[in-house]
Parts: C-alpha cells; structure tokens; sequence
C-alpha cells in the first residue's frame, strides 16, 4: 500500500524476535525455516505462516506438519 | 480449547490435519487439554470455547477497517495512552525489551518517546492491517528522520491473539495494554500468561475500559428496544468493573497491584457522530449473542432518546467513558513481602505513647471540615462515656478520636 507518498517494502523476518518468541499453545521455542516462511514447532509438529515479514502466530493459522525434518506438502485450505 | 474449534464450528475446518494420518490431531487434543490445565486461571474447567462471550475473528476484520479509518491522533486514545505511559516514568527501574498489546497500538508507539529505557518494542495485534499501519508508522518515522529518540526505538511487529501469547517465559521486561484487553474472553487467563512471558520483577501496565463506559448508550438502546422491540440484546460489551479489577491482578498473581480510574467525557453533536467515532477505533459490537439486525427504527429512536434523556443545553450530547488503569509486578524476591501474622513486635499501645494524640492534630479554617469534626466527635464521646479509660479534654479540640475498641481513630 502507498500512503502519503510512501512505499514500505515488505522486510523479511526478524529473526532477533526469535529469542522472544513461543509456540501460542505449548510455549516451546520455534525454529525459523526460511525455505518455506514458517515458524515451526517441531515437539508440537505446527508450523505457523509468516506473511510478508510478519510472523502470524494464531493457533487458527497454524499448520499441522510431519514431525520428520522433510518439508510437508503445502494446505489448500489452510490460512484464510 | 482450540482443538474444540476445529471440529465444532460447521463447515470450517480450521486446523487441516495432514492426509491420512490420525496421530497429530490426537497429539492436539492431548496438548489442548495440557495446556487448559496449565493456562487456565481456574484450573477446574477446561472452558468451553462456543460459550465465548466474544466473536475474536469479527473482532479482527472490525479492527483491519477500524485501521483504515483511525484519525492519527484521537483524543480518547492519546489521553490514555499519555496516561499510562506516565506511569513507566514513575519507576527506577529500565526496561529494555516491551511488549505492546493491540488496542491503541500506533499510540503507544508514538507517544513512547524512549520513557522507561524501552529500546525493543514488539507490537502484537490480532488484526493484520493494524500491524501493517504500525509497521508504515515504524517506517515513515525512519525516513523522515525524527528525533534520534524515536529511531532508536527497535520496533517488530506480530500478528497474535491475546489469549494465545507466543511468548517464552521470562523473555519480557515489561508489558503494556492500551485499551486492548477489553474484548479478550479469558481475561485471567490472559493476564496469567503475560505473568508468565514477563522476567521477574517485570511490569505489567493495562488500561481497559470499565463498567460505565457508555453508560448513557447503552441506556438509550435498552429503552429503544425496549420500545420497539420488546425485548432488549447486547449492544454494549460486558466490561471489566473497577472493584473485580484488583482481583484479576491478584489472581493472574501480580504482586503489588495498583488500580485506578479516570473518567472521561467526550462531547458529541448527536448519537451517530459517537458511533462514527467508536467505529474508527475499532470498539463496535462484537459480542457472540448481539442481534445482528438493528432496524433504522430503533436506532433513529436511540439517536433521540440519548438526545432527551442526556443532551445538554447546546444540543450535544455527552458520552462516559471510565479507564481503569491496572500495574502489576511479576514477583521476585527483591520486592518487598508483608510480614508473616503474628510476627509484630510493636502493639497499638506503644504507637499511642510514642505518638500523641496532639501531634496529629490539624488546623483547619474550613467550616465545613469543622462541623463534621464536631458531630463525629460528638457521636465518638458517646462512645467514650462507655470506656473503662480516661480521657482529657484536648482530645476532643485535636480532631482525633478514640474508638471503643481502643484503636485510634484520625479525621481529616
């Protein structure tokens, strides 16, 4: 979106948040996968989408994948 | 719990479980029912989430059009968040890392101005497009070249829910809610989890807006439907109120909790220019059982009888509403803990020879301040006409009475 003239590009990830951040619902420490733009909990098995450099931390949002490290196939549905 | 919403709500699969395998749902429902266990404040009901008293996804897209239409500065909005950003000044201590609660997100991060050492401020916000307009304010301040103050700020953005706080625990030195918890459902459980995310000896700031906000809407529309309809449905939220306020602190188990409240009148020419105004900030309806349909009826109704019962004499029409601003401290050992019962070494006795009677005593010129003086002091010598002790005279000229129970009673 252009406002007053000004363009924001879309930054990527901060991954200084990452110290910071939780699972929402099993509050275990993430891991950042740059391939796929998701915050992954692997104990948990949820990855959850990063849209546009923003991590979208909402259970409802949140995918449910494999818990062996090979990348899992994409939803249709999932995300809104 | 979420695992409920994914199989409760009709044709709306939430979570999607991966194809033909049934083991991570069950790894779900089993996490869902741990962290009920863990997270809820109660701890005897896992809580039933259709019984919610809030609609958060309507509460989210109402706030992504609310984000279009805020003004940059609101006088609502910029009085409470002026206020409770005062209150980071009041403490010695330096936070460096903050979290920023959605409500009136953009404020925070304006008005913050460096107060309370806060160098790295994360805002959180359900809503997508309230994120997307911090993070434009974040980068226009960057661009214009403001103050070096304000671009020391380190300002990161996510999108969550207040209920789900993706937090670590002690990860955060200090965490501030502007007018942002009053739509969360599970308000203590909300607050227990910031508890948590906080280190020790943390803060926890909240303004939240109480029981009579909107006081004279939400009569207006009770007597409307009343009216026409003949039946009454929410359309004011449910609030906090100010005397349950001091127990969700205690309860979230905040030490040293402080509450107060302020109340603000803001004037409007009619009721639809309170409504307009309500709408850009996002704060419109969003309890589960409201009525979804209001006829033009109705609201032209309410418009004149919030004009009759409460217009003022130049035509506008004034609205309430009450803040309670709410501090907390995560507890740590260096903060100071009352003494155990039974561990006095001083009685009421020693106090009352080691400080007089007369040296309390206070000179008032007022009138007012001394007949009231006068007649407790009167109803109090009745009393003391019943005691074993005696009394002298000058008691009853310093303004400070006995009690028959022995204890001293001071009036101002």
């Amino acid at each position: 979106m252009v406002r007053g003239g000004i363009l924001v590009k879309h930054a990527a990830f901060n991954t200084s948040l990452l110290q910071y951040l939780a699972c929402p619902l099993s509050k275990d420490p993430l891991r950042y996968c740059e391939k796929s733009q998701e915050l992954v909990n692997d104990s948990l098995g949820v990855a959850y989408p990063i849209i546009d450099g923003i991590a979208c931390l909402v259970p409802s949002r949140g995918r449910l994948v494999e818990k062996l490290p090979k990348d899992p196939e994409p939803d249709p549905a999932a995300g809104r | 719990m979420w695992s409920r919403e994914l199989f409760c709500k009709a044709g709306k699969r939430i979570l999607l479980p991966a194809p033909g395998e049934g083991a991570p749902v069950a790894a779900a429902q089993r996490l869902a029912t741990r962290a009920a266990g863990e997270f809820s404040a109660s701890g005897d009901e896992v809580g039933d989430r259709n019984a919610d008293v809030f609609d958060r996804e309507l509460k989210s897209k109402q706030r992504d059009r609310a984000a279009w239409f805020m003004h940059e500065s609101d006088p609502i909005l910029d009085t409470v968040t002026e206020n409770l950003l005062d209150r980071l000044q009041d403490c010695k201590r330096m936070f460096p890392t903050a979290l920023n609660l959605g409500g009136a997100l953009d404020h925070v991060q304006r008005m913050l101005h460096g107060r309370g050492g806060i160098e790295r401020l994360i805002s959180m916000d359900t809503s997508v497009d309230m994120i997307g307009r911090s993070k434009r304010l974040a980068a226009m301040d960057g661009l214009t070249g403001e103050e070096a103050k304000r671009s020391a700020l380190e300002n990161m953005q996510i999108i969550a829910d207040e209920e789900y706080l993706p937090f670590q625990a002690g990860s955060l030195d200090v965490v501030i809610s502007s007018l942002g918890l009053h739509w969360v459902n599970d308000l203590p459980g909300a607050m227990s989890q910031c508890r948590t995310a906080l280190k020790p000896d943390g803060l926890f700031l909240a303004a939240m807006f109480g029981g009579e906000t909107l006081r004279e809407l939400r009569i207006a529309c009770t007597v409307a439907q009343l009216e026409r309809e003949g039946g009454v449905s929410p359309r004011i939220s449910p609030l906090a109120q100010v005397r349950d306020a001091g127990n969700l602190l205690t309860r979230a188990g905040f030490a040293l909790p402080t509450v107060d409240v302020d109340e603000y009148t803001v004037r409007y020419p009619s009721a639809m220019e309170l409504i307009e105004h309500l709408r850009s900030m996002g704060e419109v309806n969003a309890v589960r059982q409201r009525s979804l349909v209001m006829s033009r009826d109705t609201a032209l109704a309410t418009a004149s009888i919030y004009q009759s019962m409460f217009g003022e004499s130049d035509g506008t029409i004034p609205a309430t509403f009450q803040v309670i601003y709410m501090a907390g401290w995560s507890p740590d050992i260096s903060q100071k803990q009352p003494k155990r019962r039974g561990s006095a070494t001083v009685s009421f006795k020693d106090l009352q020879t080691a400080f007089p009677p007369d040296a309390f005593s206070k000179t008032s010129d007022d009138p007012k301040s001394t007949s009231t003086t006068k007649s407790i002091t009167e109803l109090a010598s009745e009393s003391k006409e019943r005691e074993r002790t005696g009394q002298n005279e000058s008691e009853e000229t310093s303004g400070t009475t006995r009690l028959p129970s022995g204890s001293w009673f001071k009036l101002d």
